[in-house]
């Protein structure tokens, strides 16, 4: 099962593979300057979402707030709206002759150039890195704080030797899909004036050269190879499952931490959205058909519900051996490249199934082989560390190797498999080239309204659909995460 | 385009001095007047379009419209980006599949890639006889023009400050603004390339690159010519006059080079890959008086059939000549993208 999910994955390159043309030159100096650029985007953003996400993961996972549901929400709620969104209106707000230097007074700095695009796409790629870490760290025992404790340790101390080293793989799983969303994603680098790859295989897609395109798209993938082998050796070592630590602020410890990550929340949900109300404000309202964001909803709950079941065997094997390992890396690579060549790739191997091309199910199963690594990701970091005692005991007393399965591993893995499945919501609601591309004729997203009104300078009409987008994956994940319920040992 | 333009053509080979008037007005008749959709065909039936882009969101009140008229038509619509498209209904002809029946793209590349796959099918007569001889194809129709034009900042310059030669603009010392990656303008050095040769252009560039600020899109370009960060721009005529629309105070006017590449003329378009009269019907509305009326009134598109009157803002095109070029030709992209990134533009 995990083998055909891998090769199923795998079929994409394997189109770009026969679509590419063999005659492009990687390595001249304009290029190598290019790879600089998008290797330094790429570096400055996962070091950006790690400083943001893991002390967010901390906060949702062990801090005992009020509402805890919704903070969580509302930490993850940045991989609702499209980077090329977040980036188009930050750099429409900053800057002088920006919305914020019109409506308050004060000269902003412009966002532009790799410190303008990294600002960007940490702030739409953080969650990544919360959500893994914290599935990570909500499987963690805290009796090994408590002896660390009880042995005079202080608690920052215990933080960061205790606690961090063994969530490491959690964090590499995250930042390992930052880093591949940082390099397939077109809109950020483009508006920010920062010449990457990407910007490069655009050009060949537009100049109506897919050969080319495709042959620089795989070339990427050496890339992605080299991070998925450094991401692999990092590794924590097997643990019992326990109770997760709870922690109690002090008032003084919750102001702080609102300060301090306040803004950033506020910067990637707050103003897209701000901004574009006040354009709506500007140019007036007109109709807006409710029924796409359904369509937005239903679609992304499916696919969904298949990539995590679809990962559970994925990410199973990776536990049982060294082919295991492979095969789930190798459905990473699909995560890496750029989403029109990927497109396009999917419609040509749509076309070989006619019966189901331009239909929903075609959708669902593109959304599928995208987002598998989001799920898998996420799963095999929640398992990694399991010790293995607990299933050796139940197979002594006679379960068998599935009942094993469905009555040990699965419950204790549920966070990962919620946590899997929230990203893939989050991240199949806010995709765009692969829904125009391979949709039925007429289906309509939220994503893909946004895209219509952006393209077509109607900036007001984007205020409502952003909006929609934001809350209706919030709700999405509120509902997940309430199944968490059922699996927790306390509180 | 009007008539006079193409007489002043005539003019530049020494010929229409010897005309007589009459003959004038002969040539004239070739064009047939534009139809008004009251006189057209009502259509009945289900058809597919493939829309790459619809500028302003005007061509979807456009598409809204012909629907109304037509009760018994049912338009299915896939938009998406123009290359994504046309990648597309390639990708469906060699599977044996075709979903499409109509491709409107806004740039005339897209549609040669579709025609030179030999998927678009061939029209009818009477239709292409509605458009200016020079835009008349076989397997296309465009639907409405855009100008390539340096839009200039008030403040800064005035229009004789500006060369009409588009090659002596890289010798001049005004400070431009240009966005190499939009379609349109790799469109217009590639007429360059077909005009002047790849040297010369290669020259061009480089150039012309030395005092040249780079943005993402031709809007980009507009504004930043508006705000001021750059003397003159490269766009098509429309983003100028839409701004100026929105912000008729802007320091913003529009200055023309005359018969090169700069004034190049090009056109969005549309083909149906099906055989069904449905489908030729369809477009004969896009060549109507009102449709053509209403996107040269409201998107600022020059229309392309006779008697319908320029946008408001354009000057009149008696003064500018475009050069001559087969539109179907600017697909030929590959080698100007070579051309532009040897020597560093892109």
């Amino acid at each position: 099962m995990a083998l055909l999910a891998a090769l199923i994955t795998i079929t994409p390159v394997y189109i770009l593979i026969t679509l590419a043309s063999d005659s492009s030159t990687l390595f001249d100096s304009h290029n190598l300057k290019i790879l600089g650029n998008t290797l330094s985007l790429m570096g400055l953003t996962v070091l950006g979402s790690i400083l943001i996400g893991v002390p967010l993961a901390f906060i949702s996972a062990y801090v005992h707030l009020p509402f805890k549901k919704i903070w969580l929400v509302i930490f993850a709620a940045p991989l609702a709206i499209p980077s090329y969104i977040g980036a188009f209106t930050l750099y429409a707000a900053f800057g002088p002759g920006g919305e914020i230097n019109n409506l308050l007074g004060f000269e902003t700095p412009p966002m532009y150039g790799l410190s303008g695009a990294a600002i960007v796409m940490t702030l739409y790629t953080f969650p990544f890195v919360m959500m893994t870490t914290r599935s990570s760290l909500l499987s963690l025992d805290a009796s090994m704080v408590n002896a660390a404790r009880t042995l005079g340790m202080s608690m920052t101390q215990s933080v960061f030797k205790v606690i961090l080293p063994r969530v490491v793989n959690g964090i590499a799983a995250g930042s390992l899909l930052v880093a591949l969303y940082t390099l397939s994603d077109f809109g950020t680098p483009a508006m920010m004036r920062l010449d990457t790859f990407t910007r490069v295989i655009y050009v060949e897609y537009n100049a109506f050269a897919l050969g080319r395109a495709a042959m620089l798209s795989l070339q990427l993938m050496v890339i992605v190879g080299f991070l998925l082998l450094i991401e692999s050796q990092i590794k924590t070592a097997s643990e019992r499952h326990g109770r997760p630590l709870v922690l109690f602020p002090t008032k003084w410890q919750i102001t702080a931490m609102i300060a301090a990550f306040g803004p950033i929340l506020l910067l990637a949900i707050g103003l897209p959205l701000a901004i574009f109300f006040v354009w709506l404000a500007r140019d007036g309202y007109s109709n807006f058909d409710f029924s796409i964001a359904w369509n937005s909803a239903y679609a992304s709950a499916i696919a969904a519900i298949v990539a995590v079941i679809v990962a559970i065997p994925v990410a199973h094997a990776a536990l049982t051996g060294k082919a295991g390992r492979i095969m789930e890396r190798v459905t990473y690579f699909g995560f890496g490249i750029p989403g029109i060549v990927m497109g396009t790739a999917l419609v040509y191997g749509g076309l070989q199934l006619p019966f189901l091309y331009q239909t929903l199910a075609l959708l669902i199963i593109a959304y599928m082989l995208r987002f598998l690594p989001l799920a898998v990701g996420s799963i095999r970091t929640s398992t990694e560390h399991l010790d293995q005692s607990l299933i050796k005991s139940a197979r002594v007393l006679g379960a068998s190797p599935r009942e094993a399965f469905t009555r040990i591993t699965l419950p204790l893995t549920m966070r990962g498999i919620i946590a899997g499945a929230a990203l893939v919501f989050l991240e199949s609601m806010r995709e765009l080239e692969a829904t125009l591309l391979l949709g039925p004729t007429g289906f309509e997203t939220l994503s893909t309204y946004l895209w219509r009104v952006y393209e077509a300078g109607y900036f007001g009409r984007a205020a409502i659909p952003g909006l929609l987008l934001v809350v209706i994956s919030a709700c999405g994940l509120a509902i997940m995460m309430s199944g968490e319920k059922r699996n927790q040992l306390e509180h | 385009m009007k008539r006079r333009t193409f007489i002043q053509g005539l003019a530049a080979l020494g010929v229409v001095g010897a005309l007589p008037l009459p003959l004038s007005r002969a040539l004239a008749a070739d064009i047939a007047n534009p139809v008004s959709v009251d006189n057209l065909p009502k259509l009945k039936g289900d058809l597919t379009l493939y829309l790459g882009r619809g500028e302003g969101g005007l061509y979807e009140n456009v598409l809204q419209a012909i629907q109304k008229k037509n009760p018994d038509f049912n338009l299915a619509i896939r938009r998406g980006p123009t290359a994504a498209l046309a990648n597309t209904i390639v990708a469906e002809a060699k599977a044996g599949v075709r979903r499409a029946d109509l491709f409107w793209a806004v740039d005339s590349g897209a549609i040669g890639l579709v025609t030179d796959a030999g998927l678009a099918k061939p029209l009818p007569s009477d239709l292409s006889a509605q458009l200016q001889p020079q835009f008349r194809y076989d397997q296309w129709a465009p639907v409405t023009g855009r100008i390539r034009t340096l839009p200039y900042n008030t403040s800064r310059l005035t229009k004789d400050q500006i060369p009409t030669s588009i090659m002596e603009i890289a010798d001049s010392d005004l400070s431009i603004g240009w966005a190499p990656a939009y379609a349109s303008f790799q469109s217009f050095v590639t007429a360059m390339r077909i005009l002047e040769g790849d040297d010369k252009t290669a020259k061009w560039l480089k150039k012309v690159k030395k005092r040249a600020k780079t943005y993402a899109g031709e809007l980009g370009v507009v504004m930043a010519v508006e705000r001021g960060e750059v003397d003159i721009g490269f766009a098509n005529h429309y983003y100028t006059l839409r701004l100026k629309s929105g912000k008729p105070d802007a320091k913003l006017d529009l200055a023309f080079t005359e018969q090169d590449a700069g004034c190049l003329v090009n056109a969005s378009g549309i083909l149906t890959l099906n055989d069904d009269p449905l489908a030729t019907n369809f477009m004969r509305y896009l060549l109507s008086e009102e449709v053509q009326g209403y996107l040269a009134r409201e998107a600022y598109e020059i229309p392309l059939v006779n008697g319908i009157t320029q946008p408001a803002g354009l000057p009149s095109l008696s003064d500018i000549s475009p050069p001559k070029v087969d539109l179907t030709q600017l697909a030929d992209l590959r080698p100007t993208i070579n051309l532009m990134r040897n020597n560093g533009v892109l």
